[in-house]
């Protein structure tokens, strides 16, 4: 990946392959996850997405994508750590497969230069009925989390888990902040973010060196670059249980842990191993013991947080069986701290890891994806690094990291009311 | 080995084994993984069929159940099998097929002949068929927590009487305690036979190769050859109730309307009926629509709200809707839209406005290994392929998709699927 500073804190990443039929670009504009501001800045790619100076109308704007021949435009919001992130996105067919292939690129990168930083306006807002829509569209996007009940189990425990910290804050925010919103000042917030925030370009595809060029025209008016500040670490208190009931079949579990190191540690990618063995793959403990061996479970799983140092192990259950499973899930954190790991679960952990970050180099989104976390951690490791990292990690260092792991919050959502 | 090239550069290379088998490999130079799925013709709708002039009929949900338990092996866990070559392994069945897959970066040779052999091997015990059952009801109840399942499945009961697309794939709770060993070694034998099957690679590889390695790990499959008699009931043209309600867990209400279309038959008509639906209801539901877009403004949809159309030799069914505060309002004004299109029709504009992405959509997609081997199956079993995509858009007119208004808005056959908070 070649990286290009555009100056004003604008960095440009570009990754020239023939492997694709497309050139994929992704924007990102980081901001700190805040309680004042998060759902302003999650109301800002909702608002883009509807138009642009040019192509004012989402209905405008619809057609000219088909036209491109089906280029797909976008903006939403990702949370990687503490971090809120606005990203845009543009993806086309190549322009070597297309007639007037490079007419069509230059057009394409056009209204996505557009689409940044030209919006529609109205006085010193945004398009007063596009700020309206998407106020009322986002407030039932964040009631709408209970509608998949998965998503919602893992974002109500992590707001038990991390009430004091960013990382405990909802990506797309709060109803009655959405509720209160002015246009004015998250048009006013909006420009702040595009004038002083980091700004990330990816750009993934063939013959894409001529890209700079065009996309030298976006006008950002950079002042004021600001410094954003990392994701904090932290100890597990003392554990805490919280049970909700709503009406739903299935009881999910949550447990929430502290693994006391993160991207940036030395050790970072025992940690990573060590959460894989727990409950990444099929043949992780978790998989085995919770679903194969004790049926208890369609899925269970451990996923880890890079940025926060946070393990997060969900599985779906039936509510008669809360006690048997968070036994058997503690069970399998304490073989792992006991070092009860076989060489060959190691082994098909490691080239497990190793395989899915290769597959990752077969996919424009995903090469963008994996990069940016490096982006937002200040750190950009190339795909050989990370995998000598894994390769290199043994079964002491595994059980060292497992034994920083600590129970920190399970939280259970079922339906079943009254006492467990 | 037949050899077929892409509009898109890749090769296709395909050939029929001795005992049947159909094997399609396409080369993608540059990538790093390589991907296989081994497909049977064999989904949910397959509950009923004919043995030895015997009329049989087993458990809804069995062929989901049998795909869970092929990955039961008598030493190894193939989950355990695969993870030796840093390969993942998976499976998913439809109303139609049911698939068996895996991705690897190395040792694609070892984990092919893992796919191939554990596919061959079934090893059903009344223990491992019992275990089974908490973990497939697990899943059963995680379906019924989704909203989007809930409100499918509702619609899908108001517009068939007798068809099997009205039972889930993965049957009921109660249907799938029904399932013994007997029964799953009896459609194992029916469906899972060389000539009802294909497999599908795609990768940097060598084609000949993997034909070679195809041949020599189903050289001693042992099955008995017997013709497969799908009985399927006769489904009334008519719908079975207009409209269907449900209270749920949902942050508000969720509005479906469905069509009982008729299905063209296999081959070229059900692939073009499939493009000709798809860009009807993109003039109403997508974002390039002004149907669409006064909706929008108008608060009665959002961006959950659009279409779909899938069809195979067995059903139609096209569905629009999503999220609304109000179901009613946006029924009349729906209903009114596809009126309205019944009789203004598609202008020449929009469809080669709609071409063109079709046409950039179709080249992407060849981004993706996963796509191509799946979609590639799926409409093999339809006696379709998805290369012949591009002749097809280029070929159809206006005049075609207009014809296909009639039967395929028909309001009379259209019921609505209604989910709201409790």
């Amino acid at each position: 990946m070649e990286h290009i500073q555009l100056g004003d804190g604008i960095n440009l990443y570009l990754y020239e392959t023939s492997q694709f039929k497309t050139i994929t670009t992704k924007v990102f504009v980081q901001e700190e996850l805040s309680k004042d501001k998060v759902s302003a800045t999650a109301l800002i790619p909702m608002i883009l997405r509807r138009g642009t100076k040019s192509t004012p109308t989402t209905l405008e704007l619809a057609r000219k994508m088909e036209e491109l021949y089906g280029s797909a435009i976008d903006a939403d919001i990702i949370k990687i750590g503490e971090k809120q992130i606005i990203e845009f996105y543009f993806d086309m067919v190549s322009p070597k497969l297309l007639p007037n292939g490079e007419q069509i690129l230059a057009e394409g990168l056009r209204t996505f230069g557009e689409l940044i930083l030209d919006p529609v306006r109205e006085g010193q807002g945004f398009n007063q009925q596009y700020f309206a829509q998407e106020q009322f569209n986002l407030k039932n996007l964040v009631e709408g989390l209970i509608n998949e009940k998965r998503s919602y189990a893992y974002q109500r425990a992590l707001q038990h888990m991390c009430k004091d910290e960013p990382h405990g804050i909802y990506k797309y925010g709060d109803t009655q902040q959405i509720k209160e919103l002015v246009n004015e000042e998250v048009f006013e917030h909006y420009q702040q973010l595009i004038r002083s925030n980091p700004v990330d370009i990816f750009i993934v595809g063939e013959g894409i060196s001529q890209i700079p060029e065009l996309i030298k025209e976006w006008s950002w008016h950079r002042s004021n670059l600001r410094q954003l500040r990392p994701a904090i670490v932290k100890d597990a208190g003392q554990v805490q249980e919280v049970f909700e009931t709503r009406d739903v079949q299935q009881g999910i579990l949550v447990m929430g842990y502290r693994a006391n190191q993160n991207y940036l540690d030395p050790n970072y990618y025992s940690l990573v191993v060590a959460n894989a063995i727990l409950g990444v793959f099929p043949h992780s403990k978790l998989f085995i013991n919770v679903r194969e061996r004790a049926s208890l479970a369609y899925y269970v799983g451990s996923s880890l947080d890079g940025s926060k140092g946070i393990i997060t192990i969900s599985a779906g259950i039936d509510p008669s069986q809360y006690d048997k499973a968070v036994e058997i899930i503690n069970a399998q954190i304490g073989e792992m701290q006991a070092g009860k790991i076989t060489e060959d679960e190691l082994e098909r952990t490691k080239i497990g890891l190793i395989s899915g970050m290769q597959t990752m180099a077969d996919n424009p989104a995903s090469i963008i994806d994996r990069n940016v976390i490096g982006v937002v951690h200040g750190q950009l490791r190339s795909l050989e690094e990370v995998i000598g990292e894994i390769e290199k990690v043994t079964l002491e260092q595994v059980q060292a990291a497992a034994n920083q792991i600590k129970l920190d919050t399970v939280y259970f959502l079922s339906g079943m009311r009254g006492d467990l | 080995m037949e050899v077929v090239k892409t509009t898109t550069g890749e090769q296709l290379y395909q050939k029929v084994l001795d005992n049947g088998l159909r094997v399609y490999v396409m080369t993608k130079p540059g990538f790093q993984k390589k991907y296989a799925v081994f497909s049977t013709k064999y989904g949910s709708f397959d509950s009923k069929f004919k043995l030895n002039n015997e009329i049989i009929e087993v458990p809804d949900g069995i062929a989901h159940f049998l795909e869970h338990k092929l990955f039961e092996d008598q030493e190894m866990h193939v989950f355990e099998r695969f993870a030796q070559y840093g390969a993942s392994v998976n499976a998913y069945t439809s109303y139609t097929m049911t698939s068996y897959l895996f991705s690897t970066i190395e040792y694609f040779d070892e984990a092919f002949q893992e796919l191939l052999s554990f596919v061959q091997k079934p090893y059903f015990t009344s223990e491992n068929v019992e275990k089974e059952k908490g973990i497939i009801e697990q899943e059963l109840k995680m379906y019924e927590d989704h909203p989007d399942r809930k409100i499918y499945n509702n619609l899908l009961e108001a517009l068939y009487h007798v068809h099997p697309i009205r039972i889930d794939v993965g049957g009921t709770v109660e249907s799938i305690q029904k399932i013994t060993v007997d029964l799953l070694n009896m459609c194992y034998e029916t469906f899972y036979q060389p000539s009802n099957m294909a497999v599908f690679v795609i990768g940097d590889l060598e084609p000949t190769r993997v034909f070679d390695l195809a041949a020599e790990h189903t050289v001693n499959w042992f099955f008995k050859f017997q013709e497969i008699q799908r009985i399927y009931p006769e489904e009334p043209v008519e719908i079975l109730k207009p409209s269907v309600e449900e209270r749920l867990s949902v942050s508000r209400p969720r509005y479906y309307l469905g069509f009982k279309n008729q299905p063209y038959n296999a081959g070229r008509a059900l692939m073009k009926q499939q493009l000709a639906m798809s860009m009807i209801w993109r003039t109403i539901a997508a974002r390039s629509s002004p149907v669409y877009q006064e909706l929008y403004s108008s608060g009665l949809i959002d961006e959950s709200f659009g279409a779909s159309f899938s069809a195979t030799p067995e059903y139609a069914l096209s569905i629009v809707g999503g999220e609304t505060d109000q179901p009613e309002k946006l029924d009349q004004r729906l209903r009114q839209a596809i009126q309205d299109l019944q009789k203004n029709k598609l202008q020449v504009a929009d469809v080669e406005r709609m071409k063109r992405r079709a046409l950039g959509n179709y080249l992407a997609s060849f981004n993706s290994l996963e796509y191509i081997a799946n979609s590639f199956l799926s409409h093999e079993f339809n006696g379709t392929s998805i290369l012949d995509f591009p002749q097809i858009l280029e070929e159809i007119t206006v005049d075609e998709i207009n014809e296909m208004l009639n039967d395929g808005l028909d309001l009379k056959n259209s019921a609505v699927s209604i989910l709201l908070p409790e």
